[in-house]
């Protein structure tokens, strides 16, 4: 199924991919994810069913500055409008958070309510309270600081975080925690109609 | 060390094209979304194409598609026995209530609530246990009932009806509360009663419907057509929220609805409301009436009033003393007999009176309220004030729990006097109505002979009996509870479940086995002996009434696991569809009862299914604001089950009363509307014309005019006040947005929401922060030792003609009537300038950490309501939680954050 999606199957880690996919059936599956995601900022025991996907270069950490979210696509490129993340250099710590002083994290910018619009980080990048939102179609707020959690509002899960990795001055994307709103699988390429 | 608890997943199963599809309702708040449930056996999935899957749409669907499946709307159930998926997921289809398949975080995890034994709703009930010792352990139902019928025989012969207590949701479908209060009414007619949420047989908001309003008259489209609304004691972005996104949202952003809110706290509908030329009355717990009585003063000073609107629907004083030979004299209003203190006579009157109170005053309600004078100017205009063109604009007013649960009667009086100045209760745009908590789903098989009450006011009315007070005297030797954890429910909750456990646990006579005969004969030595035998209902095992108190729990089938039915805010009635087996050998509340009932030899409780019980109950509708009559009696005329006929109505459902005309039913959009159109002909087939369909519900069909004497309450206000000098603040509480009541499926067993909320918290101000050396994080206890309980005063038999005798709180703490209690409760600070200067707030109904341990048990003697919002404690920092420093649960983020106008940031 993953060749249908249009997947990046010449990609080096498409075993890891295809393994993940494979074991996230119907049912649901927890994976312990320690090894294979000891490089990112997340915690020994990563609970999630993480969608993993070509390592991707997506920020270089002399070019992030406290406080000012960049807009970056992942896990597809600019043609899947569901994968606009972006990526902040928070100033704080932060869970999943990479770079030096464990601050850096990058997220989904639809809301996983009804898929309201948060890229307009200009507005929605809370600075002062490190959260993003209010989402303009139903004003829920998401804490940047902790995996995306719903602060306030009608969310069902986290804003979907991009799993980072952080190597020498290169910040790589490696996978995604949860579903992006549209989709019913993140690995899901849009259907070509 | 916090350790996160939810699997974000990544993946959901698509419905198959030839899923089943099902239609109900959302189990939680009153709003009630409409929901489909696509139902297909577990092996096959659908394709992301829109020919490949149920919802008909290609993935991934746009924002507001209605269409998209989170993960948390999918669930594996077993159907007849055979594992199936579950998609639960909001009516995008819907153009009613949930327009275009909105939804809260609450109803948008609701198939997490279904009974799968792979998940954290494992521990659901299944079988009848009973306690041997320490332990609950499994026994038959047949034992179980028997044991129940023999108990409660003995009870009845030896001690009476009012020794046989029932504690019940109200809530939980019309089907079960019928067969409930069948029994409890009609069959053991017993007076010891009280819902959930009060401690007798109260009104919740007796102050404006002895004026005439009905509770919920309003269609929630009124809440889209108002240019001001008056919002009181909640915020409906937490609490009501689909009513707050679809419908409260799309006035302001059409048609610019300025929102007035009240309460305390702010909270993102607060703070939208401001964003948005609208007003935050930030007022200090309890003082809902001085603040109703000062904004009546600025109108009544500057003429604001809807003079034409109060001569037309304002009932004079001969219309108030009149009326069907019944008149004034025996209504609900004149029984609190505090005979004329409350009696308005006429607007004029009232006028009279209002400009005499000190307390209507800006200067004095400012000082009461702790609101600006500015605001209460401004609240005034923007509820009144007409403009240039004389045009008025239309004021909806609608409040809950933060009013009317801090002093009831006169906070529910002056508000609807407020309503009266704008013209409000009977028109588009301007209405008078609850928000409402849990959903409307009682029907009373049965009435509540008052006559056989202990209770009285001062005078000669009886007065349902407090069965919190009744208990705490030992009156009751039986109790039947159902679908409530009674205890955390209610005020000064440490001390009652410490009373109930001293009547069960306490008593020497505790089972050693399971043989029923030899269970009968303790249990009837443990009542002899001055105890009392309980029995709890539920889905869940509650701590501490199943764990503790119970001596037998029965396993309850709920929402999704029978055909049930009830009505929603807006009076909608829909038919909550079965998609799922029950665990176990759970039933249905309606069959335990008719189980029970059959037991007991009592004749009317041979139900086949929930649809006999529906059929049933119709007649105890007629002529209530959801009069269903008409729709049993079409659905026989048509030969088919009145279920099935609900059935076809799916997520619309249709609006009681329901009215049957030229072949139709027909809804009913707003009460009290003197524009309904009615046939000339009169009612067809079983309809009612009901007086509250086109009037209000007086003697006359206008309002009665109420005044709001603030020395009624005053007294007990000033006593319980926080006393700065010891360090006391406000401790209010209430309901947050991710958790629905106890929290007994989302809190307990939804991992997403126990990383959110895994404890109790309080808010509290950062200058009282600070100067108790508090931050975020940090793990308070939050402690009382003069928590009042009212232990005794039954009968009111002096001070007739002025409620300044038994009833005060000065008299009844003289006489001895109110002890003090000693609670504490813990909680994680959070330190906000979201929460007013002096109050704190916590989530009310945690089960390991009631905020209601702080709030008094004494209830308003005019309407025997719990006053729940007015604890008060001592706050101090015991450590730092496990939270303070780590990332995976709890997040400390306000939640008042929006957009002022384009600027750069939120504002806070």
């Amino acid at each position: 199924m993953q060749e249908e999606h249009g997947s990046p199957t010449d990609r080096p880690c498409v075993s890891r991919r295809r393994f993940l996919l494979t074991s996230s059936g119907a049912t649901v599956t927890s994976i312990v994810l320690a090894s294979q995601f000891s490089k990112t900022g997340f915690g020994e025991e990563l609970l999630a069913q993480v969608a993993a996907y070509e390592r991707k270069k997506v920020a270089s950490l002399r070019d992030l500055k406290v406080d000012t979210p960049a807009p970056i696509f992942y896990p597809f490129d600019a043609t899947d409008l569901n994968s606009l993340a972006f990526i902040v250099k928070l100033g704080v710590p932060a869970s999943g958070g990479v770079g030096p002083n464990s601050d850096i994290v990058a997220f989904n910018t639809l809301c996983t309510h009804v898929g309201g619009d948060l890229s307009g980080t200009d507005k929605t990048y809370l600075k002062e309270h490190k959260i993003l939102g209010p989402c303009p179609l139903h004003l829920t707020t998401f804490d940047l600081r902790r995996h995306g959690m719903v602060v306030a509002g009608h969310a069902t899960q986290s804003l979907p975080q991009v799993v980072l990795e952080a190597d020498g001055n290169d910040i790589y994307a490696t996978g995604i925690l949860g579903l992006i709103y549209g989709k019913h699988d993140t690995a899901a390429l849009p259907v070509v109609i | 060390m916090a350790k996160q608890q939810y699997v974000a997943k990544n993946k959901v199963p698509l419905p198959p094209p030839d899923a089943e599809v099902l239609t109900t309702a959302c189990d939680y708040c009153v709003v009630a979304c409409g929901y489909v449930v696509y139902r297909w056996p577990v092996g096959k999935e659908g394709g992301p194409k829109a020919d490949e899957n149920a919802l008909g749409v290609n993935y991934p669907v746009p924002a507001s598609s209605g269409k998209w499946i989170s993960p948390n709307m999918h669930n594996v159930v077993l159907v007849d026995g055979k594992q199936h998926h579950v998609i639960v997921i909001p009516d995008g289809d819907s153009k009613v209530v949930n327009v275009g398949g909105t939804h809260s975080i609450r109803g948008g995890c609701i198939a997490q609530k279904c009974y799968n034994p792979n998940s954290p709703t494992k521990d659901r009930l299944q079988f009848p246990q009973i306690r041997v010792g320490d332990k609950l352990v499994r026994t038959s139902w047949e034992d179980a009932i028997e044991i129940m019928a023999e108990v409660s025989k003995h009870v009845l012969e030896n001690y009476g009806e009012n020794a046989w207590a029932q504690k019940q949701y109200s809530y939980q479908f019309f089907e079960n509360t019928y067969a409930l209060t069948k029994l409890a009414f009609r069959h053991i007619e017993t007076v010891a009663f009280a819902f959930h949420d009060n401690p007798s047989n109260a009104e919740d908001t007796p102050g404006w419907r002895d004026m005439g309003f009905d509770n919920f008259a309003a269609a929630y489209e009124d809440y889209s057509l108002a240019d001001t609304l008056f919002i009181s004691g909640t915020d409906p972005y937490e609490t009501k929220t689909v009513l707050f996104q679809s419908w409260m949202l799309k006035g302001v952003e059409e048609r610019g609805t300025k929102m007035i809110m009240v309460g305390p706290r702010k909270t993102t509908g607060f703070a939208y409301a401001e964003s948005k030329g609208g007003l935050h009355l930030d007022l200090i717990p309890g003082t809902d009436t001085v603040l109703h009585m000062a904004i009546i003063r600025v109108i009544l000073e500057n003429g604001w009033e809807d003079k034409e609107w109060i001569e037309k629907f304002t009932a004079s004083k001969w219309e108030q003393d009149s009326g069907f030979g019944r008149g004034i004299r025996d209504t609900g209003w004149q029984w609190r007999t505090t005979w004329g203190k409350l009696q308005g006579n006429d607007f004029g009157q009232y006028r009279e009176w209002l400009l005499s109170q000190k307390e209507a005053e800006l200067d004095e309600a400012s000082r009461i309220t702790g609101v600006a004078k500015e605001k209460i100017i401004k609240a005034a205009e923007l509820v009144a004030k007409p403009r240039a063109d004389g045009t008025r604009p239309k004021t909806t007013l609608c409040m809950e729990k933060g009013n009317y649960w801090s002093n009831n009667y006169l906070n529910t009086a002056s508000l609807g006097m407020l309503a009266v100045c704008c013209g409000s209760g009977n028109r588009p745009g301007q209405m008078v109505s609850r928000l409402g908590g849990h959903q409307r789903g009682g029907v009373k098989g049965g009435l509540y002979n008052i006559a056989k009450s202990p209770e009285k006011y001062p005078g000669r009315r009886r007065k349902p009996l407090d069965l919190d007070r009744w208990v705490e005297g030992g009156h009751v030797r039986y109790a039947y509870v159902v679908g409530c954890t009674w205890t955390t429910a209610m005020t000064g909750s440490q001390a009652l479940a410490s009373t109930l456990e001293k009547l069960t646990r306490g008593n020497p006579h505790q089972l050693t086995g399971t043989d029923k005969e030899a269970a009968i004969e303790t249990f009837k030595k443990r009542v002899d002996s001055g105890g009392m035998m309980l029995v709890h209902q539920d889905i869940y095992l509650r701590d501490p009434i199943g764990s503790v108190i119970a001596d037998i729990v029965l396993p309850a089938a709920a929402w999704g696991e029978d055909d049930f039915a009830r009505a929603n805010g807006e009076r909608r009635l829909r038919l909550y569809s079965k998609f799922y087996d029950p665990p176990g050998e759970a039933k249905p509340d309606w069959e335990i009862v008719a189980m029970f009932g059959k037991a007991m030899g009592f004749d009317g409780f041979d139900w086949k299914e929930s649809n006999d019980v529906f059929e049933e109950a119709a007649r105890f509708t007629r002529g209530s604001r959801k009069d269903y009559l008409p729709l049993v009696w079409l659905a026989k005329n048509k030969g088919v089950k009145s279920h099935e006929l609900l059935r076809a109505y799916g997520t619309h459902g249709i609006q009681g009363p329901i009215r049957y005309q030229d072949g139709e039913l027909i809804g009913t959009k707003r009460l009290h509307d003197p524009t309904v159109k009615l046939p000339d002909t009169g009612p067809q087939g079983p309809t009612i014309h009901s007086k509250i369909m086109s009037a209000f519900n007086t003697q006359s069909g206008k309002i009665n005019i109420q005044k709001s004497p603030w020395d009624i309450f005053s007294d007990f206000f000033e006593w319980q006040s926080p006393k700065e000098a010891d360090g006391e603040l406000w401790v209010t509480n209430g309901r947050v947005n991710e958790i629905w009541q106890t929290g007994f499926d989302d809190l307990e067993r939804r991992p997403y929401i126990i990383d959110r909320w895994p404890a109790n918290f309080l808010e509290i101000h950062p200058d009282d922060a600070k100067a108790r050396g508090i931050e975020s994080g940090d793990e308070l206890r939050v402690f009382s030792d003069r928590v009042p309980v009212q232990v005794s005063g039954w009968q009111g038999v002096r001070g007739a003609g002025k409620l300044d005798g038994d009833f005060s709180f000065t008299t009844l703490l003289k006489e001895g009537h109110i002890k003090l209690e000693k609670a504490s409760v813990s909680a994680v600070a959070i330190v906000t300038p979201a929460v007013k200067l002096g109050v704190s707030f916590m989530f009310n109904l945690h089960t390991k950490d009631p905020a209601n341990s702080l709030a008094p048990r004494v209830p308003d003697p005019l309407s025997d309501n719990y006053r729940y919002k007015l604890g008060v404690g001592k706050i101090e920092k015991v450590g730092e939680s496990p939270y303070k420093k780590s990332f995976e649960q709890m997040s400390f983020g306000r939640r008042d954050l929006v957009w002022e106008g384009d600027d750069d940031n939120a504002k806070a």
